[in-house]
């Protein structure tokens, strides 16, 4: 499902965020990439939906050649990619019904889709009681939940999850990862870039640890370090 | 993919609303550069239509009687065609003359309905070789007792005095409003920066789930093309109030003899309007366009 080849990326300032970083995910797999801040774990989630590119190797995502495509492909690829972060980036003018459909509608989905697609996936992430609220009128657990059921709503084949809890109490945290673990369940490849031992510890999935841009760790069920 | 209508048209209003006060800004800009560019075109369309038979180094008019028989008509011709003092004439018959007239005076049909083609006299419309004023003059007046020659008129300093001054004076305005345009430009350009300032966290959204470019854009292009048709529109609606006053200003055909019809006709109004609408849509356009290009990357 994602494969990188050799994959360098250094920032103008001259900060190296991935070198030579060779790496083979299949279909359905659930990574976790840990490190400390700075390491290069958040380079590695955008340069897989082409927030930012490599200036050497290769990635490859669902069997093409991201390097290789073009500016106005790239919103294609990104259909197929759900994306949630530490402060959520939902939009405060718009409901919790609202900012999942919004996801939908400006790529030109349908609004039958609409209608149908986003009750049931606030219901998946059971928040369909709360469709009509703003964002700050949820808890932060409740607000990554709808930004889980943003990602998802248009069931993508890779789900990037950059600390997804680094704003959540561990209670909280738990049923985010219980969630994410049911969106793995369905086949979808999540990769998930955390500071937080106990979940990676707890889940026991394949780890990859990151150093000032080097992989140094690439383990089968493993351990936070 | 196709672009939903509704959506476009809620974005597009809400981004004016939102920075009502440097939108009107942007607006005035190009209504009153768009004034000025559309008054000068009428100026100047006013000027050419009055001087239009001493156009293109024509200094004298041979006008026949409307009664001239063919060998007089012919033996004019031969005339001015061996004289080695003519560089060209050009001959207009009564039915020429009569469609000059109904142009010129396309806005007066009772004019035109009150005058027939054998009504006007023929004519030969004479391009000297020395344009100086004696040799102009005593080159017109061999043809002044021709048989069959009614009248010769000559132009005159004022004709050149008018066109001169029409076209330094146009010349002025175009420069002036070419400058506003420009600063329309950026105003609209700065506009729609605003506009997607104050949308980062939705456009940071649309391109995170797959949005494509254009989807994005065209609501804010959108935004500068409505900014730009607005302000030409307003600039249309100022020409149309001052056309009475313009034409009531300008010296009447009866004033100034050499010349007819200081008018601009209802045709050339249009195509000036039409102008208006195109330039400024296209300055709404690019502004916007530079904006969305320089500072909506992905």
């Amino acid at each position: 499902m994602i494969t990188l080849e050799n994959v360098t990326k250094t920032y103008k300032n001259g900060t190296v965020a991935l070198r030579d970083a060779s790496v083979e995910i299949a279909k359905g797999e659930f990574v976790f990439l840990v490190g400390t801040s700075g390491s290069g774990k958040s380079t590695f989630i955008r340069l897989l939906n082409k927030e930012e590119t490599p200036e050497q190797g290769h990635i490859y995502v669902a069997g093409k050649d991201i390097g290789q495509l073009s500016s106005w492909k790239v919103p294609f690829l990104r259909r197929n990619i759900g994306c949630i972060f530490q402060d959520f980036k939902l939009l405060p003018s718009k409901t919790v019904f609202e900012n999942v459909a919004f996801a939908l509608e400006v790529i030109g989905r349908p609004r039958s889709v609409v209608q149908t697609q986003v009750p049931a996936i606030l219901d998946l992430v059971g928040l369909g009681h709360k469709a009509a609220n703003f964002p700050d009128e949820l808890s932060g657990g409740e607000q990554q939940r709808v930004s889980v059921a943003r990602a998802f709503v248009n069931r993508p084949l890779i789900l990037l999850a950059d600390e997804p809890t680094g704003n959540l109490d561990p209670a909280t945290s738990v049923g985010i990862m219980r969630l994410l673990d049911r969106i793995n369940k369905t086949g979808t490849t999540v990769v998930m870039a955390t500071h937080d031992r106990g979940i990676v510890d707890t889940m026991r999935r394949r780890v990859i640890e990151i150093d000032r841009g080097n992989i140094v760790r690439d383990q089968a069920r493993g351990v936070y370090e | 993919m196709p672009i939903k209508a509704d959506y476009v048209v809620r974005e597009t209003t809400s981004n004016l609303g939102r920075n009502i006060s440097i939108t009107l800004a942007s607006v005035l800009t190009v209504f009153v550069s768009l004034l000025l560019v559309g008054s000068s075109l009428m100026l100047r369309t006013a000027v050419s239509n009055a001087t239009q038979r001493w156009q293109g180094g024509i200094e004298f008019v041979v006008y026949m009687n409307t009664n001239a028989s063919q060998d007089q008509i012919d033996a004019v011709a031969q005339a001015l065609s061996e004289s080695p003092e003519v560089e060209g004439y050009t001959f207009f018959d009564q039915q020429a003359s009569y469609d000059e007239f109904k142009r010129l005076f396309a806005d007066s049909p009772e004019m035109v309905d009150s005058v027939q083609p054998e009504d006007l006299p023929p004519s030969y419309r004479v391009k000297p070789v020395n344009k100086s004023a004696d040799s102009v003059k005593s080159l017109a007046d061999t043809f002044r007792d021709r048989a069959g020659v009614k009248d010769v008129i000559l132009a005159s300093k004022t004709i050149q005095l008018i066109q001169d001054m029409s076209q330094s004076l146009t010349l002025i305005i175009v420069v002036v409003a070419l400058g506003l345009l420009f600063v329309a430009g950026l105003l609209i350009l700065n506009t729609i920066r605003m506009a997607m300032f104050a949308r980062r966290r939705e456009i940071e959204v649309m391109k995170l789930v797959g949005a494509t470019n254009w989807f994005i854009r065209v609501p804010f292009m959108l935004e500068g093309l409505v900014q730009g048709l607005l302000g030409s529109i307003a600039a249309i609606i100022g020409l149309v109030a001052i056309r009475p006053l313009f034409e009531g200003w300008l010296p009447k055909a009866s004033e100034i003899p050499l010349v007819s019809g200081f008018t601009v006709s209802t045709g050339s109004l249009i195509g000036i309007y039409l102008l208006l609408l195109v330039v400024g849509a296209l300055v709404g356009t690019i502004g916007a366009g530079v904006a969305v290009t320089r500072f909506l990357d992905v």
